[in-house]
């Protein structure tokens, strides 16, 4: 069994209103042509590791990033350019997933082990998480951009000792404000 | 520490269907890229490997191909071990054919359905790296002990988006790959379904020893020296090996002009003796998120039947790095490295067993 502790959050389904703004001033200037999903993908790291009170990962974290649907919107995009022509370069890269990862390293100034995965569960990403991570924990984000959109993160860090009877967690567990421990055990997640 | 076999392995690719027929097509390297001719503002003819098999329907295509690749690796003995499926495009060919909508569950839901299969499915993209890194998420669940056996499933086939998104990037070469060769001019891309079976239970040649994947956002199309430094001290360590112990590299060394000049800077910097290196990219082109088990595939295989990829083009002398004409002597752990957009930097060790 994996114990984690979790150390920060944020639980944007959906996001406030002026969540662009308010990233906006979390980066120092609007963000610029990286597509709708990244940029709520950005704002909900950037607001997890703020209230673990953390600016960066540590280098030894790990970073894991999963998602229903991902860059649907920007890949439509990139499919109807190419009627005829080719996608346009900005929009092209915005049909890649793994850009967020890229973003979110440079703007935490961070190099380490990222990833992403395609579907499943937010159960799954954290299994995957505890087979991977070491010490310093990881920070695991759900994005998606249907239905008001969702930025669903956690900063946890392995521990021994957890809460007291912990429960079978679904999704909506996980990413609660109730929750203050996560737990691996075989095949199955448990919150207390 | 658990030991992490590849207990089998699987390959289509332009080479042909399946490893024998892929070693056996290896020398005749010059003859197996196609002509794709693309629109609008980059418009014209780009070479192309794509994989020998012709069907109609998209989707039946991947199946018998998909299918065929993972029973050659030996995929029906493990239905309920883990299953990770390595893409960079998912099977937005079906979807621009119509055939499908863009949706990773469902796309996940269909290859598993393919193979019949009863254990848990992640799909892991990370662009070109997508294949180490699930080898790497294959390990680390192996060596956790939920699964005693995993199959990692690259699987890259034929789209236009991808196509048309590197070309839009000036990233493609209109004449050829030419893996750290003095005229390289870019990439050319290619089809793969690609398989690699581990297991904690049945032993093998080849062991997984470890690995690294680093992220370095400054360049998110592009490699980066101190990312290439980083990702090789990490593999090391992981793997609890020393750079002299290495006796071989498959490099990345798709022919771009910046990334191979940045990878071969980083191994300069890391090995005081660099290792004989090998490229596969020419033979059988970059095959992006199935690319790392497609080439761990072809070159355990090449490894043990004593099969070398021609080595065609003049090398550049400014790089300081040559690749090997000839197979190394007695190559008893290698590097696989794959770099990628997204700033991703993995390789992986091999060793024998």
């Amino acid at each position: 069994m994996t114990t984690f502790a979790i150390q920060g959050r944020c639980l944007s389904t959906p996001p406030p209103l002026d969540w662009r703004e308010q990233l906006a001033g979390m980066l120092g200037a609007k963000p610029r042509r990286i597509g709708n999903w990244a940029e709520l993908g950005l704002y909900g790291a950037l607001n997890c590791l703020a209230e673990a009170g953390e600016k960066a990962l540590p280098p030894e974290a790990l970073l894991l990033l999963g998602s229903r649907r991902g860059t649907y919107v920007p890949t439509g995009q990139a499919l109807e350019q190419m009627h005829d022509d080719l996608p346009m370069p900005l929009t092209f890269l915005q049909t890649q997933p793994s850009q967020l990862l890229a973003l979110l390293a440079a703007q935490m100034r961070w190099r380490g082990h990222a990833a992403f995965i395609a579907g499943g569960t937010p159960q799954a990403l954290l299994q995957l998480a505890a087979a991977q991570c070491g010490s310093a924990g990881v920070l695991l984000g759900w994005v998606d951009e249907m239905e008001g959109g969702a930025s669903l993160w956690l900063r946890l860090k392995p521990c021994v000792i957890g809460g007291e009877k912990p429960v079978v967690a679904s999704a909506e567990s996980m990413f609660s404000l109730d929750a203050t421990h996560l737990y691996v055990v075989g095949n199955g997640v448990q919150a207390t | 520490m658990t030991p992490v076999h590849i207990a089998g392995r699987g390959l289509a690719c332009s080479l042909g269907l399946g490893v024998e027929q892929v070693l056996a097509s290896l020398p005749q390297l010059a003859s197996h890229a196609i002509q794709v001719t693309l629109p609008g503002a980059m418009a014209g003819d780009y070479p192309y490997h794509a994989i020998p098999f012709s069907r109609s329907d998209w989707n039946e295509r991947a199946r018998e191909l998909v299918q065929r690749v993972a029973a050659e690796a030996g995929a029906q003995q493990i239905r309920d071990g883990v299953l990770l499926i390595a893409t960079s495009s998912f099977d937005i060919g079906a979807v621009e054919r119509g055939a499908t909508q863009m949706d990773y569950q469902a796309f996940a839901d269909k290859v598993a359905a393919w193979l019949d299969w009863g254990g848990p499915v992640h799909v892991v993209n990370t662009a070109c790296t997508s294949s180490l890194n699930a080898l790497l998420a294959a390990q680390a669940l192996l060596r956790s002990g939920a699964a005693s056996d995993a199959l990692v499933l690259g699987i890259e086939l034929d789209n236009r988006l991808t196509l048309g998104g590197f070309a839009a990037l000036q990233l493609l070469s209109r004449t050829g790959s030419k893996p750290f060769g003095e005229h390289r001019d870019g990439l050319v891309l290619g089809e793969a379904v690609a398989a690699l079976r581990l297991s904690t239970r049945d032993s093998a040649l080849w062991r997984l020893a470890g690995g690294a994947n680093v992220v370095d956002g400054e360049q998110p199309t592009g490699a980066s020296v101190r990312a290439v430094k980083e990702m090789c001290a990490h593999a090391f360590a992981d793997s609890a090996v020393a750079a002299d112990a290495i006796d071989l590299i498959k490099v990345q060394a798709a022919g771009s002009p910046g990334n191979d000049a940045v990878e071969a800077q980083g191994l300069r910097e890391t090995f005081k003796h660099i290792p004989p290196l090998v490229s596969l990219k020419a033979a059988m082109g970059h095959t992006m998120g199935a690319s790392g088990a497609a080439e761990i595939a072809l070159l355990t295989a090449c490894l043990e039947r004593g099969v070398w990829p021609l080595c065609e083009n003049e090398g550049d002398a400014e790089l300081g790095v040559t690749l090997a004409a000839t197979m190394p002597q007695n190559v008893r752990r290698f590097m696989a490295t794959i770099l990628g957009f997204g700033g991703s930097h993995a390789s992986v060790i091999l060793e024998r067993a």
